[in-house]
């Protein structure tokens, strides 16, 4: 294994996916919540760059940088409503939080 | 060359380790800090991967400006607030855990038995030394077919921005009639609250006290607790 | 001139969408101004339409549009105008005009004047382009929208309970004869494979004559229901309900006789069928009797001239169906003027009498509404039959002709109905104007119409009065030598003058009979109608019941339909089908209640179930193969 495989940064990018996704679904805090899905975020980035790089396009590193930007606006609207969340209800307990079921 | 795939190796065994500890820390500073680790090993890979303006934005913007927000948060969040426990139910984790292992059974599987294949770009190492280095590149793709969707992402920007201004305003004293409130918190500390005779009419409503070091209680409605300046004054004169 | 024929129905329909569009917030009583002027400008412009008729003696006719264009089968809008159109037309927009004058005095103050002003010019829409279509399709068309705007006006003042049950029935009672009508222009279709006049008229021959006396008769049920003969009459007297200039245009002059129309619009099928014409003129004998009985006993005004209007157009069917078909249009016309006259006159004493109709409440009123009584007179007389108003003329004509095809027991019934009618109409007269008074002078105060009501009046009067002499001398006049190209194979039989004048020695002789027993009997007291009623007993129960029709129809029709629809809503509407539905929804909701459950709130489980729909899917794709990954 002299040469980098794709499947290195595959597996890295899924291995962060998968984390992250166990992290959601684990996790009772809103905020450490929060934080994985950035982290999921962040892992498809791995895989965007990752098959630009392998196909030398920019296409994928464009993809990226749109992601990002989405992700920078997902997180300004999430921890709003963190705040708004705390405010309201004192807690960051995502079991606590059942206005769904209405 | 095998350097490098030992660099690479090595970040990604960082990053994974870190984004383990991230899900696993019990206080969420440290789960932050966890993730700030794993960014940044993702900006160096991204850098190995040629993507040297995408490795300086996932620094500014993640490591710089999100998790700081995030701390920021848990900062602005009462500690006491955050639950005593960092996971969740037993059956939670089991699920999540399964799930989480179904889930990378099924893509090794699908990354190690197949391949994608795709015409190769021009941007390989020379046509973007040619055209000036990654930065100029993305520049010019960005602005010439890219334009609607950026174009598009600054709206989402700028909904997001008036939407955390719209979240994050503060509370408008909405008492109008205090009878149409249901539920009142008032701290026991209050002069009004602190009434000698409160104690025993709490007592008699039957209110638990919550979260015993907490001087916090819940009243039914405004008025249960607190009695009105004329009946102070009345009060007074009587005393 | 034919390039502006779609104007005369035109005017009328932009006034009545106008008025019902604006009127209730924009218009008002200005409506009334607007739809009189349409349905004025109308009448200007069928004068020379009928002046061109009269001249050319050609049809003429203008193409509008295909309405229905199939293959090889097309339905055309075309206006089309012959004599016997071209009659209608002045006909219905004449008295339409006058009624319209009329109606700006009789409806002032009504608040829903703009619904009155919109229906009324709607109904001479229809009205003319059902004389006007050139294909049976059209022409049924507008034979139902006749009855939807005589429903609608009939229902004018529908917080009236017995208006609006008046305007069911009317409504009701016609659909039994349009059912009839409807499958007659299918049977038309079937048999001819087209329904344009011209093409079927030109092809009766080629069908059976079985058929064509099927057809003819299905045609006349539609008239027995729209003309109102035996046994469906029952619906034009409780018509009565609506306003009183409503019942002069509709319900006297010209939506009743589109029945008669049709029938002489569709000459050339029904006079082949001499069973059919046997039918007709049985029928129309037996209504005119009937109703003429029935009109001596009634005791409201507007109730003997709605029985009168119902004997005089069982008149004109039997004229039809002993084939005087000109005196039978010859007596329409007339018939449109003189009944207008006296609808309008009795409107004229309800409303001069504050909105009392029971003549046995009036008397005397011939000081206080002088141009009324005299009017209302020349209506009853020309209705009556006296001799030289227009009634005379043609239905001394009509009777004339039962003699001349050879109909002896007809031509006997029909000089005891004109004795009858002579009785009725000259009652009203007495019993309303005449003797002393009978109504409370404290609250009653009868007084004489304002000018807008009057001059409609003598216009009519004078119409009355002198449209018979169109038809002199009888059986050769102006009118007959007209009217004749419309019929294509009539001739005009030779009368001689002789027979002429032994008919209308005896006519004049029965109706001045009619006139002396009721001046004997209402103004010199010297007959009490009350012995006489006594004599006769059982007789004049039945007539003074209606002859218990509408208890007959009770028994047999509208009974056992209640039962049938009590049976359909309490059995199979209210337990079957409301049983499936709420079963169907309690299926449904104790489903839901049970889904409901899996929403806990809990955002994990969420997310769960998208994680595991994610593994699914990539799963699905690892199995069956995609074309993601090669």
């Amino acid at each position: 294994m002299n040469e980098l495989m794709p499947e290195q940064f595959m597996f890295l990018s899924a291995a962060l996916f998968i984390i992250g996704m166990v992290g959601v679904l684990t996790r009772r805090n809103v905020l450490v919540i929060f934080m994985c899905v950035e982290l999921m975020l962040a892992s498809v980035n791995i895989a965007f760059v990752g098959f630009a790089w392998e196909f030398s396009q920019m296409t994928g590193q464009i993809f990226a940088l749109f992601v990002i930007a989405i992700a920078a606006a997902e997180a300004v609207i999430g921890l709003g409503i963190i705040m708004a969340l705390t405010r309201q209800r004192d807690t960051v307990d995502i079991n606590e939080v059942r206005e769904l079921r209405q | 060359m095998a350097a490098e795939v030992l660099i690479f190796n090595l970040l990604s065994a960082v990053a994974i380790v870190s984004a383990v500890a991230m899900i696993t820390m019990r206080n969420p500073v440290h789960s932050a800090i966890a993730l700030v680790l794993t960014f940044v090993n993702v900006a160096a890979i991204f850098i190995m991967l040629r993507a040297e303006f995408l490795a300086a934005v996932q620094i500014i913007v993640y490591t710089g400006a999100v998790l700081v927000l995030i701390l920021f948060v848990l900062m602005l969040v009462n500690p006491d607030d955050l639950p005593e426990f960092h996971s969740g139910k037993p059956m939670q984790n089991v699920f999540g855990f399964g799930v989480g292992l179904i889930l990378l059974a099924e893509i090794s599987v699908a990354i190690l038995t197949r391949t994608v294949v795709a015409e190769p770009g021009p941007w390989n190492e020379e046509g973007v030394a040619a055209a000036g280095g990654n930065i100029q590149v993305i520049g010019q793709l960005l602005y010439s077919g890219y334009v609607l969707p950026i174009q598009a992402t600054a709206l989402v920007l700028l909904a997001a921005t008036i939407g955390a201004l719209f979240l994050g305003r503060p509370d408008e004293d909405q008492e109008p009639s205090p009878k149409r409130r249901t539920v009142a918190t008032i701290s026991l500390a209050h002069t009004r609250g602190a009434d000698d005779d409160l104690i025993p009419a709490l007592r008699a409503a039957n209110i638990k006290r919550e979260a015993g070091d907490r001087d916090l209680i819940m009243a039914r409605d405004a008025d249960e607790f607190t009695t009105s300046a004329e009946e102070e004054e009345k009060k007074g004169q009587s005393e | 001139m034919s390039s502006w024929l779609f104007l005369i129905p035109l005017l009328p329909l932009a006034a009545a969408v106008i008025n019902f569009i604006l009127g209730r917030w924009f218009l008002q009583h200005a409506s009334q101004w607007l739809a009189t002027l349409a349905v004025a400008g109308s009448f200007i412009l069928s004068i020379p339409v009928f002046l061109e008729i009269v001249s050319d003696e050609q049809a003429i006719s203008q193409h509008l549009y295909t309405w229905i264009p199939a293959g090889d089968f097309d339905i055309p809008v075309t206006l089309f105008v012959d004599q016997l159109t071209a009659t209608m037309l002045l006909v219905v927009t004449g008295v339409g005009l006058l009624v319209h004058i009329y109606s700006i005095g009789y409806m002032h103050g009504d608040p829903g004047i703009y619904r009155f002003f919109s229906y009324l010019p709607l109904f001479v829409f229809s009205m003319l382009m059902l004389v006007m279509a050139n294909n049976f399709l059209v022409l049924f068309v507008f034979w139902e929208a006749v009855g939807l705007c005589s429903f609608l006006l009939i229902g004018f003042w529908y917080r009236r309970r017995s208006a609006a049950s008046a305007a069911k029935k009317a409504f009701i009672v016609n659909r039994v004869g349009d059912f009839g009508f409807g499958i007659g222009i299918l049977l038309i279709f079937v048999t001819y494979g087209t329904i344009e006049y011209a093409g079927v008229f030109d092809m009766v021959g080629d069908a059976s004559q079985t058929t064509i006396t099927v057809i003819a008769l299905l045609l006349f049920t539609g008239a027995i229901g729209k003309s109102a003969q035996l046994p469906l009459f029952v619906w034009l007297p409780d018509a009565m309900e609506g306003p009183t200039p409503v019942s002069a245009l509709i319900h006297a002059a010209t939506m009743v006789t589109a029945g008669i129309f049709v029938l002489a619009r569709a000459y050339p099928v029904v006079s082949q069928s001499a069973d059919a014409m046997m039918v007709i003129s049985i029928v129309g004998i037996a209504t005119a009797f009937v109703a003429a009985t029935i009109a001596v006993t009634q005791y409201d005004i507007k109730k003997v001239v709605a029985y009168s209007t119902v004997s005089q157009l069982g008149f004109m069917a039997f004229a039809i169906g002993t084939g005087a078909w000109i005196a039978a249009i010859f007596h329409l016309v007339t018939h449109a003027f003189f009944k207008g006259l006296l609808f309008l006159g009795a409107g004229s004493v309800i409303h001069g009498m504050h909105e009392e109709q029971d003549m046995r409440k009036m008397g005397g009123l011939k000081k206080y509404m002088p141009i009324t009584y005299w009017t209302f007179l020349i209506g009853a007389a020309a209705n009556a039959g006296i001799i030289p108003l227009a009634g005379f003329w043609s239905k001394d004509e009509i009777i004339l002709g039962t003699w001349l095809y050879d109909h002896t027991v007809i031509m006997v019934i029909a000089f005891i109905t004109a004795f009858f009618t002579s009785l009725y109409m000259f009652r009203a007269v007495f019993m309303t104007f005449h003797g002393e008074e009978r109504f409370n002078p404290d609250e009653v105060h009868p007084h004489e119409s304002p000018r807008i009501m009057t001059i409609p009046l003598i216009v009519l009067a004078v119409f009355a009065a002198t449209i018979g002499f169109i038809g002199f001398p009888p059986e050769d006049g102006w009118f007959h030598h007209f009217l004749i190209n419309a019929f294509p194979g009539l001739t005009l039989p030779d009368v001689a003058w002789s027979t002429i004048f032994i008919f209308a020695g005896i006519s004049t002789l029965i109706a001045l009979s009619g006139l002396f027993i009721q001046y004997m009997a209402y103004v010199k007291k010297s007959i009490s109608p009350a012995g006489i009623a006594g004599l006769l007993g059982p007789l004049y129960k039945l007539a003074a019941n209606r002859w218990y029709l509408d208890e007959i129809y009770d028994v047999l029709i509208v009974r056992p339909l209640v039962a049938f629809s009590m049976f359909l809503w309490r059995f199979v509407d209210a337990q079957v089908i409301d049983g499936t539905v709420n079963g169907v929804a309690t299926l449904v909701t104790y489903t839901s209640q049970q889904w409901r459950k899996a929403q806990t709130g809990l955002i994990a489980n969420y997310v769960f179930a998208i994680a595991l729909g994610a593994i699914i899917i990539i799963g699905a794709f690892m199995i069956f193969g995609s074309n993601l990954f090669q």
